[in-house]
């Protein structure tokens, strides 16, 4: 790898959070564009990070939410009502 | 500083919580319920755990609720008691120490002909199976990174909070977020493209 490459990897996920100034990311972009490889580095990341996400929410389930409830009715109810 | 951040809606519940409402109590559980059950489940991997770790949170947030300034958003302050509580369940668990993960390990080498292959999330509920495969593919990925990169990931990438509010809840440094967070990631693209590749998801 190319030291540019390497500089640009270990900033990878600062310029795709944002993280960076302007100029900086310019001139990283340019980089991307001239190369290929870190042109796929930096959209496999990008597609790991949405992947991630979009799989990731769950529901509680409807037992354990119904567990919860009465244990905080349990332990709150009386104290806020007395 | 004594700016309230909170937002309108549970500035509103938690006033209500104050003043005696159960009714408020249940909003704002409702309201967070899914979001602690998920980190929980992403944290320990295990249902039960996840209802453990969402139990202890919603119990210490109301205990402590009188106490709570509003200078930080309610989610944030829920998510470093829910944090606090994953770390403290790991302790008891007496788990091995975490492994680092080294940047270098994922610095492609000259020659090297590296190509990682990540799937598209399908919104489309006909494909279910295949939705679950790789559902399986990326949790037991998550599963695998060390306690403290995952974290700072589900925190980060999950949650989406900022790098300034993941080094609040976890009490680290925002550069110690940011390098973590790299690792993570890197780690995890690695860890689904070679699953993937390896035919769990076809």
């Amino acid at each position: 790898m190319r030291e540019d490459c390497k500089k640009d990897f270990k900033r990878l996920s600062e310029y795709l959070d944002g993280e960076l100034d302007p100029d900086v990311c310019r001139e990283i972009e340019q980089h991307f564009r001239d190369c290929p490889e870190c042109r796929e580095c930096v959209e496999s990341m990008r597609k790991t990070i949405q992947l991630c996400k979009e799989a990731a929410m769950e529901e509680i389930p409807a037992d354990a939410r119904e567990r919860l409830i009465s244990m905080l009715r349990e332990c709150f109810g009386r104290t806020h009502t007395e | 500083m004594n700016e309230t951040v909170t937002d309108p809606v549970d500035h509103r519940l938690i006033s209500e919580f104050k003043a005696g409402s159960m009714e408020a109590m249940e909003k704002i559980v409702e309201r967070y319920e899914d979001r602690i059950f998920t980190f929980g489940l992403k944290m320990c991997g295990h249902l039960q755990d996840a209802e453990d770790i969402a139990q202890e949170t919603f119990l210490n947030a109301f205990k402590y609720l009188k106490d709570f300034r509003e200078e930080t958003k309610l989610k944030n302050w829920l998510f470093r008691i829910a944090a606090t509580a994953c770390i403290r369940k790991r302790r008891k668990k007496k788990c091995e120490p975490d492994q680092e993960i080294s940047l270098e390990s994922f610095v492609p080498q000259n020659g090297d002909d590296v190509k990682y292959e990540i799937p598209d999330w399908s919104d489309d509920p006909s494909d279910n199976m295949l939705r679950a495969e790789l559902k399986d593919v990326i949790d037991d990925a998550i599963q695998s990174l060390s306690h403290k990169y995952r974290l700072v990931f589900n925190l980060r990438d999950i949650e989406g909070f900022s790098t300034q509010e993941t080094a609040d809840i976890l009490n680290i440094s925002t550069q110690s977020v940011k390098t973590q967070l790299h690792r993570a990631r890197l780690f995890l693209r690695e860890k689904i493209s070679t699953s993937y590749k390896e035919g769990f998801v076809q």
